[in-house]
């Protein structure tokens, strides 16, 4: 035990010492939280998934739901009309929901006879952090602007209500919190473990250490545990710049706490295989990147899957990232903790793939 | 293994696929107290049989004993009783030497008193530096840093890989005066160098390693006796013409880029080779003797000089 506490602070005094490391583990989220919250806008040209909860299914809220579909921008699926729609989207983590009344065909006709005096409204739920939000927003207009001109020649009788936000969030920086961290704990593990195995192996390190009383697992365990204290410390700072610079209403709850540490755990271990499988240093970062950077963009931290096309929604699913992003937003966002366990269970079983590889192919002995 | 000898080598083989041959069946002891050093080129074998010796590779065959006890099946026993510093050290950049020596203490399940740390720092003369960051020392001073890691343990017997190549002569000369000191204290060095001179100054017992093989082995002076022609006369631009003069007198020679080399094997000879010489009219530049060395020695074994631990033709 003294020895691995011995090289967690041993290395610990170096990382922090390192401008890169302390760049990865502090600023640059803290950058990323202030550049995104900054310039995040809507993306473009992208079928979006709407799920519908149609509480009418009268005349007029079926062809809204037609008109909808005719916007070519979204696929419209439903949301069962017996269950409550804030449960429902939390349970299954929806980004973007569309709640149509129960009496949205009479406030229909309603309108109409009051000639434009009141209105029908329909509520959309948007998780603005993705970029799908605008898509739908802009789908839910078009389609709304179209039911108004075939049935009162464009007079205005139905609207959109407010925007809702689903879950707890109410900003999209309480939805966007959460892929930051997800991408600081992933180019802190595993960039940092495919490059630090490389350099040790470049400047006999391993080689060093083994002829010490130090054994590989325990600097396995040393780096895992580092990397996890490192890594709460910089949840912690970037959840308390997002809540003073933008009042985010993410909860930091106990599951979101233990994803830190089994997001460490996999990717630390993750990065450890790298760096054991690609015996060249350059190389194996070169590979750290060539994975990470795309396992950033594919795996919802900034976009929704849902708006990938289907082969790379079907290459998300593979991707540790993904579990991560997705488990951690719903802990911290959508307070769904059965969701987010089932997340923390994929992570795990990753994480114990890699490390028992990692551990068995490394070696710090020459053959 | 008779008592006294702390590592005993018998017929040390290291074979790669597929027929490479890095130590093709080397046998040596070194006893307790002694600085043995492994003198060869680059690729000879010496980092192989010192990594073999650390228990950093498996040998093919042939067995290795430190200690009593066989490096290749338990070396849990060993690795408390050695201390290691490997071919082209460097230490860990964002450590200050005085951290750098904590952290590996702690590796050892030892703990250490900033005090210990400040003397173990005088020994290898970086107290001075001692709050420096790593990075920032000079290459002599890294490498003192390497030894000092060597040493924290307390070993019995020290690897040294190779620990001057790279550095400018002052530094070469620190870290000779260095491993001296450490010899005194009892400790048992191996040694690896190219360095034909550092292996003269330092080691009790020399072994030349050339392809995997030792080519002759013994202390500096036994080697120069038997391998070399001790002490010489050099006939300064002499040239072959003086060559053929001085053999035609009966007196054997050798020339050297134009100068003519005459071996005094015995030193109460060298009167009398100075009387024969002077006897012959020869157009010299200059007449002085030049007492031979290991390189010498190298040169008349290996038929090459080296040049940091490059042969030359």
């Amino acid at each position: 035990m003294s020895r691995i506490y011995s090289d967690i602070i041993g290395f610990g005094k170096q990382y922090l010492r390192s401008k890169v490391g302390a760049f990865f583990g502090f600023i640059f989220p803290i950058l990323l939280i202030l550049l995104f919250g900054a310039i995040f806008t809507a993306g473009e040209g992208q079928k979006v998934d709407l799920p519908v909860q149609n509480l009418d299914d009268g005349p007029y809220s079926l062809a809204l739901i037609e008109n909808l579909t005719l916007t070519g921008l979204v696929n419209v699926k439903t949301i069962p009309a017996d269950v409550n729609i804030d449960d429902y989207i939390n349970e299954h983590s929806l980004p973007l929901a569309l709640l149509i009344p129960s009496d949205f065909s009479a406030q229909v006709e309603q309108a109409i006879a009051s000639n434009g005096t009141i209105f029908a409204f329909v509520t959309l739920y948007a998780d603005m952090s993705q970029s799908t939000s605008g898509t739908a927003a802009t789908a839910v207009e078009v389609a709304i602007v179209s039911m108004n001109f075939q049935i009162s020649h464009a007079m205005p009788v139905i609207t959109m209500g407010p925007l809702q936000s689903p879950g707890k969030g109410e900003s999209f920086m309480d939805f966007f919190l959460p892929g930051v961290v997800g991408i600081t704990v992933m180019t802190n593990s595993l960039f940092s473990m495919s490059s630090l195995c490389g350099e040790y192996r470049q400047r006999s390190y391993f080689k060093l250490l083994a002829t010490t009383k130090l054994r590989k697992h325990e600097w396995l365990l040393s780096k895992f545990v580092f990397y996890s204290v490192i890594l709460l410390a910089s949840l912690l700072t970037t959840f308390a710049v997002a809540k003073l610079v933008f009042d985010v209403k993410a909860t930091l709850t106990p599951l979101a706490l233990i994803m830190i540490p089994a997001g460490a755990f996999v990717f630390v271990s993750m990065g450890m295989l790298l760096g054991v499988v690609v015996k060249d240093p350059e190389s194996s970062v070169a590979i750290a990147n060539a994975i990470g950077f795309p396992m950033m963009f594919l795996s919802g931290s900034f976009f929704p899957i849902s708006s990938f096309p289907g082969f790379l929604q079907a290459a998300a699913t593979v991707l540790p990232l993904t579990y991560f992003n997705n488990g951690l937003r719903d802990t911290m966002v959508y307070g769904n903790s059965v969701s987010t366990l089932a997340n923390l269970v994929v992570i795990l079983v990753l994480g114990a793939v890699f490390f028992l590889l990692a551990s068995r192919l490394m070696s710090w002995k020459e053959k | 293994m008779t008592k006294g000898t702390v590592v005993e080598v018998i017929e040390l083989k290291k074979e790669y696929p597929p027929d490479i041959k890095a130590v093709d069946g080397v046998s040596f002891s070194i006893d307790a107290g002694q600085i043995f050093s492994m003198l060869g080129p680059n690729g000879a074998g010496k980092t192989t049989t010192v990594e073999i010796l650390e228990g950093l590779r498996t040998p093919t065959s042939g067995s290795a004993r430190i200690f009593g006890v066989d490096v290749a099946k338990d070396y849990t026993p060993i690795r408390n009783r050695i201390g290691v510093l490997p071919q082209n050290f460097e230490p860990f950049d964002e450590l200050k030497p005085w951290e750098a020596l904590e952290y590996w203490a702690g590796l050892y399940d030892k703990k250490v008193s900033r005090k210990e740390i400040k003397a173990l720092l005088d020994v290898v003369t970086l107290s001075e530096r001692m709050n420096s960051i790593s990075k920032k020392l000079s290459g002599g001073e890294k490498r003192k840093l390497g030894i000092a890691l060597s040493l924290i343990n307390d070993p019995e017997l020290l690897f040294l890989d190779e620990p001057t190549t790279g550095l400018d002569p002052k530094a070469r000369r620190d870290i000779w005066h260095l491993i001296s000191e450490i010899s005194k204290k009892g400790t048992t060095v191996f040694l690896t160098t190219h360095y034909l001179d550092e292996a003269e100054k330092l080691a009790n017992e020399v072994a030349i390693l050339h392809k995997g093989k030792i080519v002759a082995r013994g202390s500096p002076q036994e080697l120069i006796t038997g391998y070399g022609k001790m002490t010489v006369v050099v006939l300064s631009g002499a040239g072959h013409e003086g060559l053929l003069e001085i053999r035609r007198r009966g007196i054997e020679a050798t020339e050297e880029n134009g100068d003519v080399l005459v071996p005094v094997k015995d030193p109460s000879e060298m009167r009398a080779v100075f009387q024969k010489i002077s006897g012959i009219e020869l157009k010299v530049k200059d007449m002085y003797t030049r007492r031979q060395t290991l390189e010498d020695v190298f040169l008349e074994l290996i038929g090459s000089k080296m040049e940091e631990g490059v042969l030359k033709p």
